[in-house]
C-alpha cells in the first residue's frame, strides 16, 4: 500500500473503532430489544415490568442521542477476529488503541482511569484522570476465523458484573447436569446481589481460568437473544425459578438469556467455569469490519 | 405515583410504604464510596456544620457525577451502607441507590424516620431529568466528590420503610 493511502486507511480505522465503541456504549441490538419486549409482555410482576419498561425506554433514548446507556460506561474489552488472508500489525493494534481513546471521549466514557504507581492504583490514592480517553482497554483477544474478515467487537464491561462474576472449578462427575446445577447454584446469588437485573448470564467452560474467561468473552461477543441452545435455555430457566426479578424486586425474568461457550476440555474430572452476570444493559457490544 | 419535593418533611416520609413508587423533584446530594465516609467523619467530629450544607430532609443519591451522567451504584457496599446511620441521624430522609440492604439497616431507618429507595440505572432518562449540577465538597475526588443536583421527576420505588423491606 502506498504511504498516503496507508495513512488514510489507518485514520479510517481510528474512526471506525471510535464509532463502534460509541455504538456499543449507547445502544441495544435488535435481538436485545426483542428480548425485553418479550419479557415485559410475559412478566406478571408489576414492579419488574416497571423496571424493564424503563430500561428499554432508556435504551431507545440513549440510541437516539448516542449517549451512555449507563453512567458506568464500562471498561473497553476488545475481541479481534482475523481471517487467513489478513494481517495484524503492531501499527494496526496502535490504531485500534487510538480509536478506543477517541471513542471514549466521544461517548463520553466516565473518567475513571486511576492515576499513580502500583500502590496508588490499588488504594485509589493517586486520584482520577479527568480525561475519559485515559481509560486503558483490557488486553485484546485475537481469534483466527475461516472467513475473509478482519472484524473487531468492542464490549463495554461494567463494574457490578465484575464484582459478582466467578471463575472456578467444577468437579463434573461425568455429568452435564452436575455442571449445569453448579452454574445455577453460583449464578442465583450473583444475580440476586448484582442489583441491575434482568441479567444475561455469560458462561465459558474450558481447561484453565484464562481459557474459560476467554470463552466467556467469546460468548458475550457472539451471543444472540433469539438463538438459544438447549444448554443455554436450561440454565436460564433454572435461574429464573429463583424469582429474583428485575432489580431484585421479584418476578420471572431474573435472566433474559444465557450466552455460553464450551471449549475444548481436559481429560480429567474437572472443568473450569467462568460466569459473569451481565447487567441489564450488557453485553454492551458492537462489531465493525476493519 | 407519589410526588415528593425536597427537602422531605418527616410527615411525608412517615406516609411512605414499601413498594410505593415515588417521583422526586428538587435539590438532592450525590455521593458514593469515596465521599460518604468523609461526610460521616465530619459529622461525628462536629465540624460538618462549618460547610453550610444542610442535610435536614435531604436525599443522598449513591452515584458518581460525571460527563457520562448519573446512575445508582450498589448501596450495600460497605462504605455506602455504613453511612446510612450517621447520615439519617443528621437529617437525611432518603437514601437512593440499588441492591438489598441488611435487616439491621432497615430497622435503623425506621428508628430515624428515614427510607431507602431504589432507582433504576437509567442514565439516559435521568439526564433529561437532571437540571443543574454543582460540586459542593471535596472536588479533588472528581466524579466521586459530593455534588448537589437539581432533579425533576426522578422515579424510584421505596425498598425499605417503617421497618419493612421489599426483599423480605
Amino acid at each position: 500500500m502506498q504511504p498516503h493511502k496507508e495513512g488514510a486507511y489507518m485514520n479510517r480505522i481510528i474512526d471506525k473503532v471510535a464509532d463502534c465503541l460509541v455504538q456499543a456504549g449507547s445502544s441495544f441490538r435488535e435481538d436485545q430489544k426483542a428480548a425485553y419486549r418479550r419479557a415485559i409482555a410475559s412478566e406478571n410482576s408489576g414492579r419488574s415490568c416497571w423496571v424493564m419498561r424503563q430500561v428499554l425506554d432508556n435504551a431507545l433514548v440513549a440510541e437516539e442521542r448516542r449517549s451512555p446507556l449507563c453512567d458506568d460506561t464500562g471498561i473497553p474489552h476488545l475481541f479481534l477476529e482475523v481471517g487467513g488472508n489478513h494481517q495484524v500489525s503492531g501499527e494496526l493494534l496502535q490504531q485500534i488503541r487510538e480509536g478506543v481513546v477517541e471513542g471514549l471521549r466521544r461517548l463520553p466514557g466516565r473518567p475513571m482511569a486511576i492515576k499513580g504507581n502500583d500502590y496508588e492504583r490499588i488504594d485509589q490514592s493517586g486520584g482520577l484522570d479527568e480525561d475519559s480517553g485515559a481509560l486503558a482497554p483490557s488486553p485484546i483477544l485475537i481469534k483466527p476465523v475461516d472467513e475473509d474478515a478482519l472484524r473487531l467487537t468492542v464490549l463495554m464491561l461494567g463494574g457490578g458484573p465484575a464484582i459478582r462474576g466467578i471463575t472456578q472449578r467444577v468437579f463434573h462427575k461425568h455429568s452435564v447436569d452436575v455442571v449445569v446445577d453448579e452454574i445455577v447454584n453460583r449464578a442465583i446469588p450473583a444475580v440476586s446481589q448484582l442489583g441491575c437485573s434482568p441479567c444475561t448470564l455469560a458462561v465459558g467452560i474450558g481447561r484453565s481460568q484464562f481459557e474459560a474467561t476467554s470463552l466467556m468473552m467469546e460468548a458475550m461477543a457472539y451471543g444472540d437473544y433469539n438463538v438459544q441452545s438447549d444448554l443455554e435455555s436450561k440454565i436460564t430457566a433454572k435461574v429464573n425459578e429463583a424469582n429474583i426479578g428485575a432489580l431484585g424486586l421479584g418476578g420471572s425474568h431474573s435472566v433474559l438469556a444465557t450466552f455460553a461457550k464450551v471449549g475444548p476440555q481436559r481429560a480429567s474430572g474437572v472443568r473450569i467455569v467462568a460466569i459473569r452476570p451481565c447487567c441489564c444493559f450488557e453485553p454492551r457490544r458492537a462489531t465493525v469490519n476493519l | 405515583m407519589i410526588e415528593l419535593t425536597t427537602p422531605l418533611s418527616a410527615e411525608a416520609i412517615g406516609k411512605l410504604a414499601v413498594g410505593d413508587i415515588v417521583s422526586i423533584s428538587g435539590f438532592i446530594y450525590c455521593g458514593r464510596d469515596a465521599v460518604l465516609p468523609r461526610i460521616c467523619r465530619e459529622i461525628e467530629e462536629g465540624v460538618w456544620k462549618k460547610r453550610g450544607i444542610d442535610l435536614e430532609g435531604g436525599v443522598i443519591f449513591h452515584t458518581a457525577v460525571s460527563p457520562a451522567g448519573v446512575g445508582p451504584t450498589s448501596s450495600n457496599k460497605l462504605e455506602i451502607e455504613g453511612s446510612f446511620k450517621t447520615l439519617s441521624e443528621a437529617g437525611v430522609r432518603m437514601h437512593l441507590g440499588k441492591g438489598a440492604i441488611k435487616p439491621e439497616t432497615v430497622g435503623m431507618l425506621r428508628d430515624n424516620n428515614s427510607v431507602f429507595a431504589i432507582i433504576p440505572p437509567v442514565t439516559a432518562l435521568l439526564e433529561n431529568q437532571t437540571l443543574e449540577r454543582e460540586c459542593v465538597a471535596w472536588p479533588e475526588l472528581g466524579m466521586e466528590a459530593l455534588y448537589r443536583i437539581k432533579v425533576k421527576n426522578y422515579q424510584a420505588i421505596i425498598a425499605a420503610a417503617q421497618g419493612r423491606s421489599i426483599y423480605e
